[in-house]
């Protein structure tokens, strides 16, 4: 198969990615589609690892697979933080500071 | 390109910040509260010798030296940054500590967080790789989320910690496509060195020039300029004041360090490689936007910290307009951004300090109205806000006042820049007036209720140095400006390359 679907395909997640986190006001289903921004990084590195012949690409997708997991722990973290004090993960709840 | 044990001696500050954070993180599980002070002075420590380390590989770095396999580039500009951020992170634990004692949750962690932090901006300003530009953006991204967040009972803390994290996160995932783009269009380069050689060729490929503008937005996103600005009021506002501190001043300046090291020489200036990317047309419209968006926005604030969260947003703004001279390719303009940096992180820390200093427990009084009469009953502290302030706008004889001299100086050399200069100064005019009215209600106005505090030894060095780190570079300047100018010489773009 040639690169380019592989590249299509990544185009499509991370456009699905940017338009959950700007769609979506759940603040678990905007890690989901950080997530999904970060695989779609992932994906394009290694299409494009693949057909140049390359391991650096592989090699930084596991860096970034390390980067997801981190960001997952602390934004999880931060996120039951947020409902201790709120009771709520929905993000339109959660602006008390004055604009 | 060969490893040998001996190229680790160029990341000794690195190991030590790093190595001292793991150490913290271990002695805060047998601390008592009240061994937590000696946590801080283990961090404090841990500053000292990684300054002393940057400071003795200064000679050495005359030359650019690349070690690591290409990931680690060690030059002036890199250790300038360095020596910065160190100095920032120890005055971000001087301050730190009696704040979260007074306001009681303090946790040793929180030192370490701040040694990670340093250790993440020290691999942004030497990075020569994507790989180590990512991790370090990352760890120090990381870091200030749980900087911001780490104040659990207070719920604004937890909401600026969310929204910084969650737009944070969302410009990771921009900076890991676009540089996949940038890896996948340049045929498999991940060097500066390698990016820049390809960056000719690869600008007609669009998505070569997507994938520097992917990246560009994450960067522009860490400085917190227009339009990717959205989380920084709230964030500087929620964060603990010291966390916000430590943000306003490091996170940024890592940034820009960044931006000057990949727009300044990878993505190239006019005649050399990069320049049809056309980024420095769309970068001097950001400047405008973010330095007139912050200013009059912060006009209208009654909380001091948010308002000095929009003077970020502006600061960003004057420091774009270097960016912009850089791009264009005017000498100097690097050493003028590197200057401006300086003397915004000791203006930004003294006054983050204040303002955690003028409020108590339950009362952290962040707004104007609160401060009416501290010029009489804290003359210090008072008279150490009103340096701050006038440093932040610019007025001599203040270090603010010659940053912004020379990085407007800078951009004055080119004719189409006048522009943006003419901007720059009428934004620090309008800026002046919302600093000026901290100052009147501070000895204009009588206090309404007392305004005692904690007494605390560590808050009052950390602002004695901070101050008199402000009016001596805007007596003195020369010696600092000698030091950014040999690290501004390491970053100016060699033609041709």
């Amino acid at each position: 198969m040639p690169t380019l679907y592989y590249l299509y395909l990544s185009f499509a997640l991370f456009f699905i990615g940017t338009a959950g986190v700007l769609l979506r006001r759940n603040a678990l289903i905007v890690l989901m589609a950080i997530e999904l921004q970060l695989n779609a990084g992932n994906l394009a590195l290694l299409a494009f690892s693949r057909s140049l012949g390359d391991l650096k690409g592989h090699v930084f997708a596991f860096f970034v697979i390390a980067l997801a997991a981190a960001e997952a722990a602390v934004g999880l973290a931060i996120l039951v933080g947020m409902y201790r004090t709120r009771q709520t993960i929905n993000l339109d709840e959660v602006a008390t500071m004055k604009r | 390109m060969s490893f040998d044990l001996s190229q680790l001696s160029a990341i000794v500050p690195l190991i030590i910040v790093t190595g001292m954070g793991c150490l913290i993180l271990l002695a805060e599980t047998f601390a008592r509260n009240r061994a937590r002070t000696g946590l801080a002075s283990l961090a404090l420590g841990g500053c000292v010798f990684a300054f002393v380390a940057v400071a003795a590989q200064w000679d050495a770095a005359a030359t650019k030296t690349t070690v690591l396999q290409g990931m680690w580039v060690m030059d002036r500009m890199a250790l300038f940054l360095d020596a910065t951020f160190v100095a920032t992170a120890a005055i971000t634990v001087l301050i730190s500590g009696p704040f979260m004692r007074e306001h009681g949750f303090e946790f040793g962690e929180f030192y370490g967080i701040v040694l990670f932090a340093t250790g993440g901006m020290m691999m942004v300003s030497h990075a020569d790789h994507l790989l180590m530009l990512l991790i370090g953006i990352e760890t120090t991204s990381l870091a200030a989320y749980v900087l911001t967040g780490c104040w659990r009972r207070n719920a604004r803390s937890s909401e600026g910690a969310m929204k910084y994290f969650l737009m944070g996160a969302f410009a990771t995932g921009f900076l890991v496509y676009g540089m996949a783009l940038i890896y996948g269009t340049t045929g498999g380069e991940m060097t500066y060195a390698g990016i820049a050689a390809k960056a000719a060729v690869s600008s007609n490929s669009s998505l070569f020039v997507a994938g520097v503008y992917f990246v560009l937005i994450a960067l522009i996103f860490k400085v917190a300029a227009v339009p990717f600005h959205m989380w920084a009021p709230d964030t500087y506002e929620g964060a603990p004041t010291p966390a916000t501190g430590f943000m306003a001043a490091g996170v940024k300046a890592a940034a820009f360090g960044a931006i000057l090291r990949l727009f300044g020489t990878v993505f190239g200036g006019p005649g050399l490689p990069g320049e049809p990317i056309g980024w420095v047309r769309i970068l001097a419209t950001v400047a405008i936007l973010t330095m007139t968006f912050g200013n009059l926005a912060a006009l209208r604030q009654e909380n001091i910290k948010r308002m000095l969260a929009y003077s970020s947003i502006a600061h960003a703004g004057y420091l774009l307009v270097g960016v912009v001279a850089v791009g264009v390719g005017i000498a100097g303009a690097q050493s003028a951004v590197l200057f401006y940096l300086v003397t915004y992180t000791f203006t930004t820390l003294g006054v983050f300090g204040v303002i955690a200093w003028v409020g108590k427990r339950g009362d952290e009084r962040l707004f104007v109205d609160d401060w009416a009469g501290l010029g009489t009953a804290r003359p210090a502290l008072a008279l150490a806000m009103t340096i701050f302030l006038l440093s932040l706008g610019g007025v001599p004889p203040t270090g603010g006042f010659f940053g912004k001299f020379y990085l407007f100086r800078a951009a004055m050399q080119s004719p189409e820049l006048y522009p943006l200069v003419i901007a720059g100064v009428l934004n620090s005019v309008v800026s002046v007036y919302y600093y000026l009215r901290v100052v009147v209600a501070m000895y204009f106005r009588d206090a309404t209720r007392p305004l005692d505090s904690y007494p605390s030894a560590s808050m009052r060095a950390a602002l004695v140095l901070t101050a008199i780190a402000v009016v001596v570079l805007g007596l003195f300047p020369g010696a600092v400006v000698d030091w950014a100018g040999g690290a501004g010489a390491a970053v100016a773009k060699v033609a041709g390359l």
